[in-house]
């Protein structure tokens, strides 16, 4: 009996071994069942043909006709990357407004790009809207997923927000943010970027391992300002001498409102504002000009199940969102009335399409900086 | 063997009448494809194979096969990185130095709190779970705010005798320290386990025939535990070798780089280069595989590791004597470092706007108003819930079938068993994001309806802490002599009564360590939870990640206390109902 016991065991082994090997290739598109909340292509050409009907029209009759067609669709599904307290405040918003239930999935620029593309091979129609970082979004392009929008709020965003098939909603800011009660003892807040790379911050300057995004932007505008790229490679070496690397922004802030560094070279704005209202001793004003700003932005589904709805968000959040987010302190897209805290400060955008078609690299040139090593050139 | 015994008075009464061989054979071969014994062990063995395979083909297809075909490009990119020897020497260093620590912390503290009368008993309890449940980056950042030369407590402390800095958690040792003090409750875990099913009685033969105490612990006791040390060894050295925060937090700031830093740079670029981190984690999965071979071979000759016989015995305590207030105040310099400081750093931080240095002006401050606000949140009651169904459920899963599984590799005699303990092993080395992509990658395409719902999230739970559990079931089962099952089935059970009635039960400190340690951590997987999650099926650690990216540190540090509290009430109540089966103390 032991014997067949033992045939039986590497019978079934085999069998498993089988059933996975007959799986097929993880990266080719899977089988064309329409599953999910709708999806396929029957779905996406009635998504496109709203999508293209409305985009026609403008003012009320656009507004009207959207939301009588999204509160009968009824529901909506966002795939974002905005922190949680900030999309609870959209959230909750949009939900006062119509007669809509929107359905979140929160996490991660990297993760949602997965997550989306993820659902899209296997033709699982799992969001209708996706609003996540620059990066992220132009892939998602790239890979033919994203429809187009026409409407008039797109057109006051500045060129800068405006790319092909999707929008800026709103701009993380990069800029030094220095610890109130150790700065003077340094000599005094930075005032240009090249302060970054004096001396008297060795020891006392903090650098975040993934901004390389920020690096590229801030060495192209080095070079537009007439710097060899020796002299920029200088300033990058000397800024990361002595300089104290973090991984997250959210620790950076943490750790110098807590005073384990001075300065930091590159955080969110609107991060180090957060810790700055708490009464921490934080400061990131007087701005070093230019703050580099990273778009932030929105999208439609092709495959979207609830495309009145989507678009209708897109409308939203294009319009009365815009002062949602600046009550979260974030900086919108569109500018809102009153006053705009950004108003005569120089602001550059991150160089997206370099982040993009030359990620490789620039991560691995500031993975050398930091690591305060040989430069990487190609 | 049931079977068997039906068979053999025929044989007996007519030798030389020989059966008809065909029906007979066919229907023997029938009874035992249907004995309940066969169909178990074939469900279970299918599985675990499923479970691990799914990533592991996964991973594996991405790193070898590009577009273009087969690749070992990725190879390339992995391994030709800046400074590769120095990354190397450090993922060793950090690797030893870290699962050394927490392997001589654990096993001293698990042999004193079960074989000796150390005093302080209810304090080990604490200590083996508390840094468990402390998510990664709470714990690590909590020892920056101890050990920072520049901001640490303990530094100001001591500053008066050893001068400004003494302390410098940003360094190897370090890394090391934290890492080493995280993993130690593992191998307590693992270790009491052990200890627990180990007869004193060769001990006191030994002390009897006047070795001294050191040398009945070097050569008796270390010995009959060799299976649960090596181990511990393997997890704590993949573990360490893979962890995140501790590298990322602690190292980068002065520019030790390891491992894991590198399949975070990896993953980092657009697109996340698969390849690469698969690349990464298949030198792991050499690293692990041969530990695995060598574990085996360690354990092979399982009877001498058979510490429970047919023999009665009762675990007696050893008196310490004249060493007993230096056991004590040994466990009280561990209790203080593991749990004490961080958790009194992290309950300091919760109360608090911003994180500042203890100190009369900022007890000003102090409020509740952290805890408010996690109360104040929409998901806070439903992700506990699903943290409480999924740790529940994924722990009692993963035990009940790695018992089995571990009677098929330590007991049966199945061709290809090897292959079974192996494949339990797989998805401790492959990463949380490439699980989370493999599953999803099958349950969007699978015909039952599992993708967006909580039981992806328990297959992906299962899977991950399937070596875990294997690890604490194995080594319970090679101490349990084979005598017991046969008695048992001599007075006439079947295998299925015998395992239930008697192996259950003597198994049972094992497998309810492997529970806790499993409950315990499944609380705090992230990296495939994120990817896979649904709105209305989020759990805590992806409240946790939030409120981290929100920048609210200080709501993070309440959410850690709420953690603690609760799976101390857990983990109490499954060990008040564990200490009612299987051995006796006292």
């Amino acid at each position: 009996m032991r014997r067949y016991t033992t045939r039986l065991g590497a019978g079934l082994l085999a069998l498993v071994l089988g059933l996975a090997a007959c799986g097929g290739s993880p990266s080719a598109s899977g089988p064309a069942s329409d599953r999910g909340s709708g999806g396929g292509a029957g779905a996406s050409r009635a998504a496109e043909a709203l999508y293209a009907e409305v985009g026609a029209l403008s003012g009320e009759q656009r507004r009207n006709q959207l939301v009588a067609k999204a509160e009968k669709e009824g529901k909506l599904v966002i795939y974002t990357s905005m922190t949680s307290d900030v999309a609870d405040a959209v959230v909750q918003a949009f939900e006062d407004s119509f007669d809509v239930t929107v359905s979140l999935y929160r996490a991660g620029s990297e993760t949602v790009l997965q997550r989306v593309l993820q659902e899209q091979k296997a033709n699982f129609a799992g969001n209708d809207i996706v609003e996540t970082n620059a990066t992220e979004l132009f892939d998602l392009a790239k890979e033919g997923r994203l429809a187009e929008y026409k409407g008039e709020r797109r057109e006051l965003v500045p060129d800068a927000g405006k790319f092909e098939g999707w929008t800026a909603t709103r701009f993380n800011l990069f800029a030094p943010s220095w610890n109130t009660k150790l700065i003077d003892a340094a000599g005094g807040p930075p005032k240009k970027w090249e302060d970054l790379a004096d001396p008297r911050f060795d020891g006392k300057l903090s650098m975040e391992v993934g901004d390389y995004d920020w690096y590229l932007t801030l060495y192209g505008w080095f070079a537009k300002q007439g710097k060899s790229e020796a002299e920029i490679d200088k300033i990058f070496a000397d800024m990361a001498k002595g300089a104290k690397i973090v991984k997250g922004h959210t620790v950076q802030g943490e750790l110098l409102s807590a005073g384990q560094f001075a300065v930091v070279a590159s955080n969110y704005t609107y991060l180090v504002e957060k810790v700055k209202r708490k009464g921490a001793p934080v400061a990131y004003t007087p701005l070093v000009e230019p703050v580099i700003a990273r778009p932030n932005g929105i999208a439609l589904m092709k495959t979207a199940a609830h495309p009145a709805a989507a678009m209708l968000f897109y409308d939203w959040l294009l319009e009365e969102g815009q002062q949602v987010l600046a009550d979260q302190g974030l900086t919108p897209s569109v500018p809102t009335t009153g006053k705009d805290p950004l108003e005569g400060v120089d602001v550059i955008p991150v160089d997206v399409e370099k982040v993009l078609s030359e990620s490789d690299r620039w991560s691995k040139k500031y993975e050398a900086v930091i690591q305060g090593g040989e430069q990487v050139t190609k | 063997m049931a079977v068997m015994s039906t068979e053999s008075p025929a044989a007996v009464i007519a030798p030389e009448r020989a059966l008809p061989p065909v029906p007979g054979r066919a229907a023997r071969l029938w009874r035992a494809l249907f004995a309940p014994k066969t169909l178990i062990m074939a469900a279970v063995a299918g599985i675990i194979g499923y479970l691990a395979i799914v990533p592991l083909y996964y991973l594996l297809y991405g790193t070898f096969f590009d577009a273009a075909g087969f690749t070992l490009s990725g190879f390339e990119r992995a391994y030709s990185a800046n400074g590769i020897g120095e990354l190397i020497t450090n993922s060793v260093l950090f690797a030893i130095g870290a699962s050394t620590l927490s392997l001589v912390v654990g096993t001293a503290l698990a042999y004193l709190n079960v074989r000796t009368d150390v005093p302080f008993k209810p304090l080990f309890f604490a200590a083996s779970v508390i840094p468990l449940i402390i998510p990664g980056i709470l714990y690590t950042v909590a020892w920056i705010f101890l050990a920072s030369p520049n901001i640490g407590l303990l530094n100001k402390i001591l500053e008066p005798v050893f001068g400004p800095g003494v302390l410098d958690v940003f360094s190897l040792w370090g890394m090391i320290w934290v890492e080493g003090l995280h993993l130690s409750p593992i191998v307590f875990l693992l270790m009491v386990a052990a200890f627990r099913s180990m007869d004193p009685s060769l001990e006191e033969s030994a002390l009897m025939s006047g070795a001294t105490r050191w040398a009945t612990f070097r050569k008796i006791t270390i010995p009959l535990v060799r299976p649960a040390i090596v181990a511990s060894i393997l997890i704590m050295t993949v573990r360490s070798l893979e962890s995140f925060e501790v590298p990322v937090l602690l190292g980068l700031q002065n520019g030790i780089y390891v491992f894991t830093s590198r399949i975070y740079f990896v993953l980092r670029t657009y697109p996340p280069d698969l390849a690469a981190a698969g690349a990464l984690a298949s030198g792991l999965l050499v690293v692990a595989m041969l530990g695995v071979l060598l574990g085996n071979r360690a354990g092979k000759n399982t009877r001498s590791y058979q510490t429970v016989t047919g023999k009665g015995f009762r675990p007696r305590p050893m008196e310490l004597g004249k060493w007993r207030p230096l056991a004590g105040a040994l466990i009280l310099g561990y209790f203080l470092m593991t749990v004490v400081a961080p958790l009194a750093v992290l309950l300091w931080t919760s109360l608090l706007k911003f994180y500042v240095a203890p100190s009369v002006e900022a007890l000003k401050s102090v409020s509740l108003d952290n805890y408010r606000e996690l109360a104040g949140l929409s998901q806070a009651g439903t992700a506990l819930k699903n943290s409480l169904f999924l740790g529940l459920g994924t722990a009692t899963l993963v035990m009940f079938l790695m018992s089995i599984a571990a009677w098929i590799v330590v007991r049966s005699r199945v061709r290809g068993r090897g292959v079974i303990d192996q494949l339990a092993f797989v998805p401790l080395v492959i990463p949380g994001l490439v699980l989370g992509l493999a599953l999803s990658f099958v349950y969007l395409r699978s015909p039952v309806p599992i993708y967006g719902t909580i039981f992806i999230l328990l297959i992906a739970y299962c899977t991950r802490y399937l070596p875990y559990g294997m690890r604490y079931a194995v080594i319970s089962m090679q101490q349990i002599a084979g005598e017991l099952e046969e008695s048992a089935q001599v007075c006439g059970a079947s295998w299925w009564q015998t395992f239930r009635r008697v192996l259950l039960p003597l198994l049972s400190p094992g497998l309810i360590a492997g529970w806790v340690y499993i409950l315990v951590v499944s609380f705090r997987e992230l990296s495939s939870s994120i990817l896979l999650y649904t709105p209305g099926n989020e759990v805590l650690s992806i409240l946790i990640f939030e409120q981290f990216e929100n920048g609210q540190f200080t709501v993070l540090a309440a959410l850690g206390v709420v953690m603690v509290l609760t799976l101390v009430v857990l983990v109490t109540v499954a060990y008040k109902l564990g200490a009612k089966v299987g051995l006796r103390q006292q």
